[in-house]
């Protein structure tokens, strides 16, 4: 099927499986591979029950990955995550405290979370001019500033009833019970993202907001609804995180938001939006808590950990670049 | 523009004003100079980051740059390689230029989000910082002659206060007279317009990111000076404070809008809230919380009366 231009169209890919390969994802799989074998060739303790005993504190940090990555894709940001998180766990260390059954702490946990991003929500919605970063950057300064005015001149509260966090820490088997709730989360964002409407809508705001509105894409509502769910799910992460932590401080969570823009972003979902693919993110998450973990054992410098992720983030965004800077350029000397 | 200057000289003289009534010991010549040297090291990169705003862009990573240059003069004189404090000053000049450089290059060049890019540099320089000392740091009694840099004064005026002065001065004449100036809001206003008029928007970008690491190199040697401590976790998440300075100070985000005395007066704002705040019995426990609705606050106005001005300015081409 030549057309004008002289080029062909081909309906039927061939090849599914090598393009699959040579994709980012396909990248990520194999970078996971190398990483696993790599800190099992340097540590004997590197086995599946280690892992996975070491996973629930990096894990809750996934339930950020997961909706950062749909509010990435729309080419939005929210910085103000990790202070969500700081709110809703010193929250809830006070319910606990304050006598009050398990359920109901965590319900008051996860509304605030919910309030916390229905505000963010809020006023993007309704400033449109406004980029989001900076919106973000205001409200990460109040939450996080109420949970330092609550915590008061000590700036720490551990949980003093904290059975019903150590019932939410506990495993089934090997396995920790967060792993399956990730799993089930990562699994509904990946069918969101690739299987239903909603998943397009991002897509559609995120490479052309002006169209997306003209072609009937409720813009406000898609954006108010993503920045809940992402109030609701730095709820869900401070919940695990106190079930590891036994407590609060003025400094929990502070940072989280950048690792999970890392993740994303890593994962090959573009922070410009409208490009990336759910199930990048999410072996990018799993590649980089896996590394944690290994590099954590050998007794590594944390800090040389934070210098790989610094390297990988540049370097994840940089490559494709300059690749496609390359390939341009080989077109422009043939043609 | 100018009216939005007028109105932030109005707020601070308001809460001055204020602020002196309620508890007097506030305004007097060595509180208020006091406020100033404890605000340096925020005032002095609020002016680069201007600059990387004016060009649409953001800069994350500059407290972990600050660290890391203010480290390694520290650890210098631990470690008595050096002894003159200007070889010192040069020297975290040197680092903080090379990490702006890095910065520049893989934005201008490697066509990186602005966002991401520092991102990873705020974790690369923090990392740096840490490991050039070994997780070490280095006190008072290790830093000898270069603490008393910082204590110096110049007809009563406290020597970093008048190099926060002269950073001032340069970068008003930089941006408002130049050519290279120009060229910044240019690249701001509408990079493809910049490009295609001739300039050379990449090189103007790793400019940009090249004097905002100048810059931050010379706060993490003054920040060194001034508390007479190097550590690797020092200034951690100022870049939120320089950022959210140039915001209030009227810097639009997107890029393009912008001046040297709106980022000059919204950096003194939030210096005089944060001096302020003990002094009229408000905790300082909810500095942060009021520093955050104040920002809110801010830019919720701006685009409202951004709004109410592009309305009339509608009717009265209607008309």
């Amino acid at each position: 099927m030549a057309g004008k231009s002289g080029r062909t169209i081909n309906a039927t890919p061939q090849n599914v499986w090598k393009k699959r390969l040579i994709s980012w994802e396909g990248v990520l799989v194999v970078i996971l591979v190398a990483v696993l074998i790599l800190c099992r060739a340097m540590s004997a303790n590197y086995t599946f029950e280690n892992v996975l005993r070491e996973m629930p504190k990096y894990l809750s940090e996934m339930f950020l990955m997961l909706p950062m990555a749909f509010i990435l894709m729309m080419g939005e940001i929210d910085i103000s995550v990790g202070s969500i998180v700081c709110l809703s766990g010193t929250l809830g260390c006070f319910a606990v405290n304050a006598g009050l059954p398990f359920p109901v702490a965590l319900l008051i946990m996860l509304g605030s979370g919910i309030i916390c991003g229905a505000i963010n929500g809020l006023i993007i919605v309704m400033f449109p001019e406004l980029p989001s970063m900076i919106v973000t950057l205001g409200t990460q300064i109040i939450f996080r500033g109420i949970a330092e005015i609550m915590l008061g001149g000590g700036g720490s509260i551990s949980a003093t009833n904290a059975d019903g966090f150590r019932a939410i820490g506990k495993s089934i088997g090997n396995i920790p019970m967060v792993f399956f709730l990730v799993v089930i989360a990562s699994v509904i964002f990946v069918l969101i993202s690739t299987k239903m409407k909603f998943g397009r809508e991002l897509m559609a705001i995120g490479s052309n907001r002006l169209t997306a509105f003209y072609s009937g894409v409720k813009v406000k509502k898609v954006l108010f609804i993503t920045y809940v769910t992402m109030g609701a799910f730095s709820a869900l992460c401070a919940i695990f995180f106190t079930a590891a932590t036994y407590g609060a401080n003025t400094t929990t969570g502070k940072g989280f938001e950048m690792d999970a823009i890392a993740m994303a972003v890593f994962g090959g979902i573009s922070s410009t939006g409208g490009k990336g693919k759910m199930i990048g993110g999410i072996i990018s998450a799993f590649v980089i808590i896996c590394l944690r973990i290994g590099l954590g054992q050998k007794n590594m410098n944390s800090q040389l950990i934070l210098l790989i992720i610094g390297v990988l983030l540049i370097g994840a965004v940089v490559l494709p670049n300059i690749s496609a800077m390359i390939t341009a350029k080989k077109k422009k000397a043939s043609v | 523009m100018k009216m939005r200057e007028l109105s932030l000289i109005f707020v601070l003289v308001l809460l001055i004003a204020v602020v002196s009534i309620i508890n007097p010991a506030f305004f007097t010549i060595e509180n208020l100079l006091e406020v100033l040297k404890n605000n340096v090291v925020t005032l002095i990169p609020t002016l680069g980051m201007l600059m990387v705003l004016l060009i649409g862009g953001i800069d994350i990573s500059i407290a972990s740059t600050m660290a890391l240059a203010g480290m390694a003069v520290g650890l210098l004189f631990k470690y008595n390689m050096i002894s003159s404090t200007f070889l010192g000053i040069v020297i975290a000049l040197a680092i903080g230029a090379v990490c702006g450089l890095l910065m520049g290059v893989i934005i201008g060049l490697g066509n990186v989000p602005p966002i991401i890019a520092t991102m990873g540099g705020m974790y690369i320089f923090r990392a740096l910082a840490y490991l050039v000392g070994n997780s070490q740091w280095a006190g008072a009694e290790a830093l000898g002659t270069y603490k008393e840099f910082a204590l110096k004064d110049i007809l009563g005026v406290n020597v970093t206060i008048w190099i926060t002065i002269l950073c001032y001065i340069i970068f008003f004449i930089l941006l408002k007279w130049t050519k290279f100036g120009r060229n910044i809001y240019a690249v701001g206003s509408n990079a493809e317009a910049a490009e295609i008029s001739g300039i050379k928007v990449a090189r103007v970008k790793i400019a940009v990111y090249t004097i905002m690491g100048l810059l931050c190199g010379l706060t993490g040697a003054l920040n060194t000076s001034i508390y007479a401590s190097a550590q690797p976790n020092s200034l951690t998440g100022k870049e939120m404070d320089v950022i959210a300075a140039c915001v209030i100070g009227g810097v639009s985000m997107s890029g393009g809008r912008g001046s040297v005395g709106g980022a000059l007066l919204g950096g003194l704002v939030l210096a005089v809230i944060a001096k302020a705040l003990p002094l009229v019995h408000i905790p300082s426990i909810a500095q942060n919380t009021i520093k955050g609705v104040l920002i809110v606050v801010v830019i919720i106005v701006n685009v409202l009366t951004q709004r109410a001005m592009n309305r009339r300015a509608l009717a009265r081409r209607e008309m």
